[in-house]
């Protein structure tokens, strides 16, 4: 037996993970002991400490990435071949900094709530029992959520990044647990909230399973979990091809699963309107960032070799996707469902994106791969929808939100600014020029045209077309009607919710005016290395 | 020319600032922006007329190669003075059109000018994408614009029909746009046009792009938008449903004629549908009473019309159409700006209670009588300038000379045009007469103020130019030069004149008028031929339709597919397993799977019998109604797994499987008290049947790829080499034992980690407060009054000391025996197999299994208390030392210069017992076992004595219940009895 050699880490280049990964144990120190009056002040400080930390580690991470010796690739291979720390994956790092730094803010909102968290103040006690009143009495708040989010983030970030299945189910699980736990844990509508909970549990589990079951299959073909060696075991063609098809079949059930993409999309809706609308808003807009990216590398690196065994799959599923996401939403009443549905559509066209694999001699320099394409329409959506459910969030009754579109009616009288920016987040996420919701867009449709997949850019167009249809009646709705009963109010938030709208919505306007620079900046690093 | 559109939109920002300053005269203040793009025009006509071009190109997004280039050749020109020219005087009349205090006027106006300046983008961009941009744009404000009117509902559904359809032809041509980039390799029009492509991807490009132009500018069978867009205030109709957006489409057209008019389909569809157009318009604009949406009908009619000449592609009709272009902008916007001054001073627009205006208006009357002339085709005016010259190019046509249209076709659009020529003069009489004349019968139409000469100035000057420019037919000809030139010349040079002398064209324009006068003198006739011919199904009931359809079609689908049911969602999750992954399961065993499989039924018969159990078990699970007995039948096939493992000589794992199974069974029947005794209350429905088809097919898969794996195996079980590694590392004999607590104890150290959080978690969702609070001692309990404590002195013990705190009728006084006298043995025996476990079967886990079961069983006979006697300790900390005691001897190791977890035996000499033979692993056994005991003692304090009170809480209240009614039932009773007596005597 040979003497056990301990890995080389690279801390420098990990260290983004690591901060998140340390301020979340931290933080469930912090709740057990850190007297209950300081813990909101203590798990906030700590939370956005550790998302700036973050994001300046992953910024140095990506400042110093740089070709290596032998290859022009950006990025290396570190933590023993666990994760690879290349262009696409230190995106994402930066990406879901930003956005888990905005969540955080959405998480520790309590003015609209009148001084408590939107989230449960006992989760355990049944809604409408005794002990639920005394909790909500004693202004309890589960400051857990912080923690909780952080080691989401955490899953988030290696998710994208990771190098090999094992790693890629860790990050999965990681990501996955503290948000079915998160999306139970509303204050108000609590049952709702509960079976959203539930139902995200146990579908996910399943899927989970199918996911791991066809990772077992995978490495039963390749005989290695790293993607490099099953990428040449694909490109030997050795093996049983039934195990290899049924791995990637059920591999993408699980990950399909997780970006919401039809027929996998069902659990969407029910738990986007059940979970507190912050942890909606950071599901939408993280967990899309981290599942596209961990399929991309997975389908890119590992499977790009047989490619034309899956593409028609992920045609047929993009195509129903975008079909299912647009014209569905049509028929909502509630605006987070609406939203969902919108999210389901944008699966789709994420997926539209993801079908401009090409192999790296047909890229023209510069040119925009899926890869760069798919990054960039994440970016654009993820703040898009962060600010639009930061909005969804403020506007409010006696109730608790007012998610109910009727209520929605004339909501641009009552606060022209409130419904201008959710009409403006509306706007591009319909796609309409000088908004991000174009120029992302434009490049997935790019991309995909580039690579021959025109019929499914007639179909995203077309789906386009239908889901302008439903945004424009939202906003049709806000402005040119006249106010039902006593209309909707906006709560004012604090600072943290403002600046969550705020930034979202320049982001989505800069990236829609000047989208040139980080357009560029994707082209050159938006290779995987392997 | 980036700056121009700057400069509209800087002046769009600061519109309501404006407005808030100088009201309705903000109007003059931003009409200064489009003015300026007229100057700038004027100022390079020069260039423009030699042949030349303005072009400015700025870097946008290098990346996705979009670039703002700018490029003003002769059409541009042509369309800058339109766009920004019209736009300045439709600026300056909205001055006058609107009051200081007109609602929403501030938003208005930013849109106003927002939407000037898109036209501008649009007319001006260079690039595809800048143009798609610059359409997207004007799309959305001309959305703003109509929709202006917050009340009304029909300005919302108009506004939402005009987006729903310029938006979808506006992407269907951004996906031609992208095809069209992508076959010439660039996005610059300059270039493409330059060097057009070829192939069916061109044509397919072009055509999409057509659908865009063809919906934006109102062309069958996207027509129906823009007469409902009329619901706008009268400005926007004249200046974007005349003047502007709706000629983008024709602008597009004229752009790409040059290049693709030669590309298969180009004419068919647009000659097709333009005719169809100009006479559908037409033919309905015949029938309108609302002045407003008679010039609506009118203007769909002429974009026909225009279509259709701009599309030919000849050097004659390119001159045309554009000199038509230009006219029709002229009369058009003055048409309408005339209509907005009508309806504004007498507050109608009915031709029918309109009379005796032109009297009482003589200059408008002047004004809109030349603009009528000019769209009916009457000298000296434009109109007749251009068709005269279009009736020459419609006439080349006729001939063949254009390539691609058969001399026939040609023909046929030469009657069409000339039809709706004819039209077009009855209904511009009907117009004026409607809106001018006295009428007899009707009284004179009141103003409410004088006509101010601000409000008349632009449909003067606007009807003057068309005047003027009718006889500047050589200026016109000189500045469209460029523009012919890019095409093939024709047979003869044409040019635009008043006088071409005694030709066919001059016939064809005075038959039109003619036919014209005669459709108006027998108008009443023509209305009921209409009324009679009205077509049942229509482009605009259609559309309708489908949107119906469409939120039809998501309502039932989403009450089919989203009806948040777990199993249903799960289904469908399960069927696209079976559909994908199983398909390609098949797949690859037909592509030569098959052979590598290597099967073999069994080793023994008996294993076949045990399976066969195992199936029937599962089955009747599935089927049963009960829960109770679906738990049963579930924990049958369970121990059936167990008897297989003993089969298949593994009595380490057989045991274990039998003690999980036991424990499990018991603790789904403490849950289950809680439930309802059936899972439905109905019977099995079909549905259950299919659920079950799909679950045995979904583990037919999976049960595929574990034999597609298992036969596929290529290197050596490392499994093989366990045996020998057990023995020489971990010094045991059990593999599966030494396999847990050394060669696989990271894996085993995480999973009690997993249990310890597990029971934690399943201790705190039924404990809301902490757990230990809960243990009471029999001693605890006060004794009711009047009951004698029990001697406890030799002799007089009990059995056990926790079933006296059972009802009698719940107690069984041999089970009660029979617990103490096992008991203690059990608990021996399971210490005896966690020492045992390293050479024999047995272990941690199995040996806390089995302590849990001894728990159990005082559970069982004594109830709660007898438990709190058994254990008298919290689960909790039971759990918690475990995972210390784990740790700790798997840290042990270190201190003596081991690795972590490492194991070492000692041989220990006993006086007596002889030599034992002590593993250090045995350590992080113990730890196992106290975890394994707490966990089960957890559950069964969870599942069983919390259980109890919450059933006993229950039963207490419900018999207080009970009594309460029962005491009143017994009231009643009393009282009927009196009642009885009261008869009785």
């Amino acid at each position: 037996m040979t003497g056990f050699q301990a890995p080389n880490v690279e801390w420098l280049t990990l260290s983004p993970l690591l901060v998140v990964f340390l301020a979340a144990v931290v933080g469930v120190l912090v709740e057990a002991f850190v007297p209950r009056a300081q813990r909101y002040a203590v798990q906030v400080g700590l939370s956005l400490a550790a998302m700036v930390g973050t994001l300046v580690a992953s910024l140095v991470v990506f400042a110093r990435l740089s070709p290596t010796a032998d290859e022009a690739e950006l990025g290396r291979v570190v933590a023993a071949g666990a994760v690879a720390a290349d262009g696409p994956a230190v995106f994402t790092w930066v990406l879901l900094s930003v956005l888990g730094l905005l969540s955080v803010m959405l998480f520790a909102e309590r003015k609209v709530e009148s001084g408590v968290l939107t989230f449960a103040g006992q989760a355990a006690a049944l809604p409408g029992t005794e002990a639920e009143r005394e909790a909500s009495t004693r202004g309890l708040s589960h400051t857990e959520v912080f923690p909780l989010m952080l080691f989401a983030i955490g899953g988030m970030m290696l998710f994208p990044a990771s190098n090999d299945l094992l790693t890629m189910f860790v990050a999965l699980e990681v990501l996955s647990l503290p948000l079915y736990l998160l999306c139970g844990l509303a204050r108000r509508r609590r049952l709702l909230s509960q079976e959203a909970a539930m139902k995200y549990f146990l579908l996910g589990a399943f899927s989970s399973g199918f996911f791991v079951y066809g990772l077992a299959l995978v490495y039963g073909y390749a005989g290695s979990m790293g993607f490099a060696q099953i990428a040449a075991a694909v490109s030997a063609d050795t093996g049983s091809r039934a195990l290899l098809l049924g791995g990637i079949g059920l591999m993408s059930v699980g990950l399909l699963f997780k970006v919401g993409a039809a027929p996998f999309h069902a659990w969407t809706p029910d738990v986007y309107q059940g979970a507190p609308t912050a942890v909606t808003a950071f599901m939408a807009a993280a967990t899309k960032v981290a599942a596209f990216g961990a399929m991309l590398r997975l389908f890119y690196v590992a499977f790009g070799g047989n490619r034309d065994d899956w593409l028609p799959m992920v045609w047929a599923v993009a195509i129903l996707t975008m079909v299912v996401g647009s014209v569905l939403a049509i028929s909502q009443t509630d605006v987070k469902r609406m939203l969902a549905y919108s999210s389901i559509a944008h699966a789709g066209f994420l997926l539209t994106g993801f079908l401009g694999i090409r192999s790296l001699d047909e890229v023209a320099p510069g040119g925009l791969t899926g890869v760069s394409a798919v990054l960039f329409y994440l970016t654009t959506y993820g703040f898009t929808t962060m600010a639009a459910f930061a909005v969804v969030s403020i506007v409010r009754d006696a109730g608790g939100e007012t998610t109910h579109l009727a209520r929605w009616q004339g909501l641009g009288k009552e606060s022209p600014l409130v419904a201008g920016v959710f009409a403006f987040l509306l706007l591009a996420m319909a796609g309409i020029p000088l908004t991000s919701g174009f120029t992302g867009k434009w490049a997935v449709f790019a991309a995909a045209t580039a690579a021959g997949a025109w019929p499914v850019v007639v179909v995203a167009v077309l789906m386009s077309a239908v889901a302008a249809y439903f945004y424009v009646r939202v906003i049709v709705l806000m402005f040119f009607a006249e106010p039902v009963g006593d209309g909707p109010s906006v709560a004012v938030p604090s600072a943290l919710t403002t600046v969550v709208i705020a930034v979202g919505t320049l982001v989505t306007l800069v990236l829609g005016i000047v989208p040139g620079a980080l357009i560029e900046l994707l082209g050159n690093v938006g290779v995987f290395i392997r | 020319m980036l700056a121009l559109v700057a400069l509209h939109a800087i002046a769009a920002a600061s519109a309501p600032v404006l407005v808030r300053q100088f009201g309705r005269r903000a109007f003059l203040l931003l009409a200064l922006a489009p003015l300026t793009a007229v100057i700038w025009a004027l100022r390079h006509t020069g260039t423009v007329l030699d042949g030349g071009a303005v072009t400015q190109v700025v870097p946008w997004i290098s990346g996705l190669g979009m670039e703002l280039a700018f490029s003003l050749g002769a059409l541009q020109w042509l369309m800058t003075l339109v766009v920004a020219g019209i736009g300045v005087l439709v600026m300056t009349y909205c001055a006058w059109y609107f009051g200081d205090d007109s609602p929403g006027l501030a938003a208005f106006t930013a849109h106003f000018t927002s939407f000037v300046g898109a036209m501008l983008g649009l007319v001006l961009a260079d690039d595809l994408m800048l143009i798609f941009v610059f359409w997207e744009l004007t799309t959305v404000f001309s959305f703003l614009l109509i929709g202006i009117d917050p009340t009304s509902r029909a300005s919302r559904l108009a506004a939402i029909e005009a987006l729903v359809v310029t938006t979808l032809g506006g992407l269907v041509m951004f996906v031609g746009m992208l095809l069209l980039g992508l076959e010439a390799g660039t996005l610059r029009l300059s270039a493409i046009l330059a060097d057009p492509p070829t192939g069916t991807a061109t044509t397919v490009a072009v055509m999409l792009i057509l659908v865009g132009a063809l919906s934006k500018s109102a062309q069958v069978p996207f027509q129906f938008w823009l007469p409902g867009a009329m619901a706008a205030p009268t400005p926007v109709s004249a200046y974007l449903h005349a003047a502007s957006m709706v000629k983008a489409g024709i602008y597009l057209i004229a752009l790409l004629a040059p290049a693709f008019a030669g590309v298969p389909g180009w004419h068919l569809t647009l000659l097709t549908l333009g005719t169809l157009t100009m006479l559908v318009g037409g033919w309905r604009a015949l029938r309108q009473n609302d002045i407003k949406l008679l010039l609506a009908y009118g203007t769909v009619s002429q974009l026909g019309f225009l279509t259709v000449v701009l599309s030919i592609g000849s050097r004659t009709a390119a001159l045309a159409g554009l000199a038509m272009l230009l006219a029709h902008a002229l009369f058009k916007a003055t048409l309408f700006l005339c209509v907005g001054i009508v309806d504004k001073l007498s507050g109608t627009r009915d031709l029918q209670q309109l009379s005796g205006l032109g009297r009482r208006m003589p200059v408008l009357a002047v004004a809109a009588g030349l603009a009528a002339l000019s769209m009916a085709g009457l000298p000296p005016l434009l109109g007749f300038v251009g068709k005269e010259t279009v009736w020459a190019a419609l006439l080349e046509l006729a001939d063949g000379e254009t390539a691609g249209v058969a001399p026939w076709a040609g023909t046929l659009v030469l009657v069409g045009l000339v039809v709706g020529s004819a039209l077009t003069a009855a209904y511009t009489l009907r117009w004026y007469w409607g809106t001018f004349a006295a009428k007899r019968g009707v009284a004179d139409t009141v103003l409410k103020q004088p006509l101010g000469t601000g409000f008349a100035h632009s449909p003067v000057v606007l009807s003057g130019l068309g005047l003027l420019l009718g006889f500047a037919g050589a200026a016109l000809t000189a500045a469209i030069a460029p523009y012919d030139a890019l095409l093939p010349a024709g047979a003869h040079e044409e040019y635009l004149a008043l006088w071409h002398g005694w030709e066919l064209p001059l016939l064809l324009s005075a038959l039109t008028v003619l036919g014209g006068l005669a459709l108006f003198r027998w108008r009443e006739a023509v209305c009921r031929l209409q009324a009679r011919t009205a077509p049942p199904v229509t482009a605009e009931g259609l559309y309708r339709y489908v949107m119906r359809a469409v939120d039809r079609a998501a309502v039932e689908v989403t009450g089919l597919f989203q009806r948040g049911s777990v199993p249903f969602y799960l289904t469908v999750i399960l069927g696209v397993v079976l559909l994908l992954p199983g398909s390609a399961l098949v797949l690859g065993l037909l592509d030569g799977g098959a052979e590598r499989l290597t099967v073999r039924l069994w080793d023994r018969p008996a294993q076949a019998m045990v399976a066969m159990v195992m199936v029937a078990a599962a089955i009747f699970t599935v089927r049963s109604r009960r829960r109770l007995r679906a738990v049963v039948l579930a924990g049958v096939s369970g121990y059936g797994c167990a008897v297989l493992f003993l089969l298949h000589g593994a009595p380490d794992i057989a045991m274990t499987q039998v003690l999980v199974e036991t424990v499990t069974l018991v603790v789904f029947v403490m849950v289950l008290r809680r439930l309802p005794d059936y899972f439905t209350d109905r019977p099995l429905s079909v549905t259950r049947y299919w659920r079950i088809a799909l679950s045995a097919g979904v583990g037919t898969a999976v049960a595929g790829f574990l034999l597609v794996a298992g036969s596929d195996r290529v290197g050596r079980p490392i499994s093989e080499r366990f045996a020998e590694a057990a023995y020489e590392f971990g010094y045991g004999r059990n593999v599966v034992n030494v396999t847990l607590v050394d060669i696989r104890a990271w894996d085993t150290f995480g999973e009690i980690s997993v249990l310890v959080v597990a029971a934690t978690g399943v201790a705190s969702l039924i404990f809301l407060d902490s757990r230990s609070a809960s243990i009471r001692r029999v001693f605890d309990i006060p004794y009711p009054e009047g009951v004698q404590k029990q001697s406890t002195s030799p002799g007089r013990r009990v059995w056990l000391p926790g079933p006296r705190t059972l009802s009698p009728d719940r107690r069984s006084i041999i089970f009660e025996v029979v617990t103490r006298l096992v008991f203690h043995t059990i608990v021996v025996f399971s210490i005896y197999l966690l020492l045992a476990g390293h050479n024999l079967p047995g272990g941690g886990f199995a040996a806390g299994m089995v302590s849990g079961l001894a728990l159990m069983v005082r559970y069982l006979a004594g109830g709660r208390y007898e438990l709190d006697e058994a254990a008298p300790i919290d689960a909790g900390a039971l759990i918690g030392s475990g995972l210390f005691v784990a740790a700790l001897s798997g840290l042990g190791p270190v201190a003596f210069g081991g690795a972590v977890l490492q194991t070492n035996d000692y041989y220990l000499s006993l006086p007596l017992l002889g030599e034992v033979h002590l593993v250090s692993s045995v350590g992080f056994d113990i730890g196992v076992y106290l975890v394994v005991v707490g966990l089960v003692l957890d559950l069964l304090r969870t599942f069983g004595s919390r259980l109890d009170r919450q059933i006993l809480r229950a039963e207490r209240e419900a018999a207080q219940a009970r009594d309460r009614s029962g005491e009143r039932v017994g009231d009643r009773a009393v009282a009927q009895q009196a009642g009885d007596q009261g008869a009785i005597s």
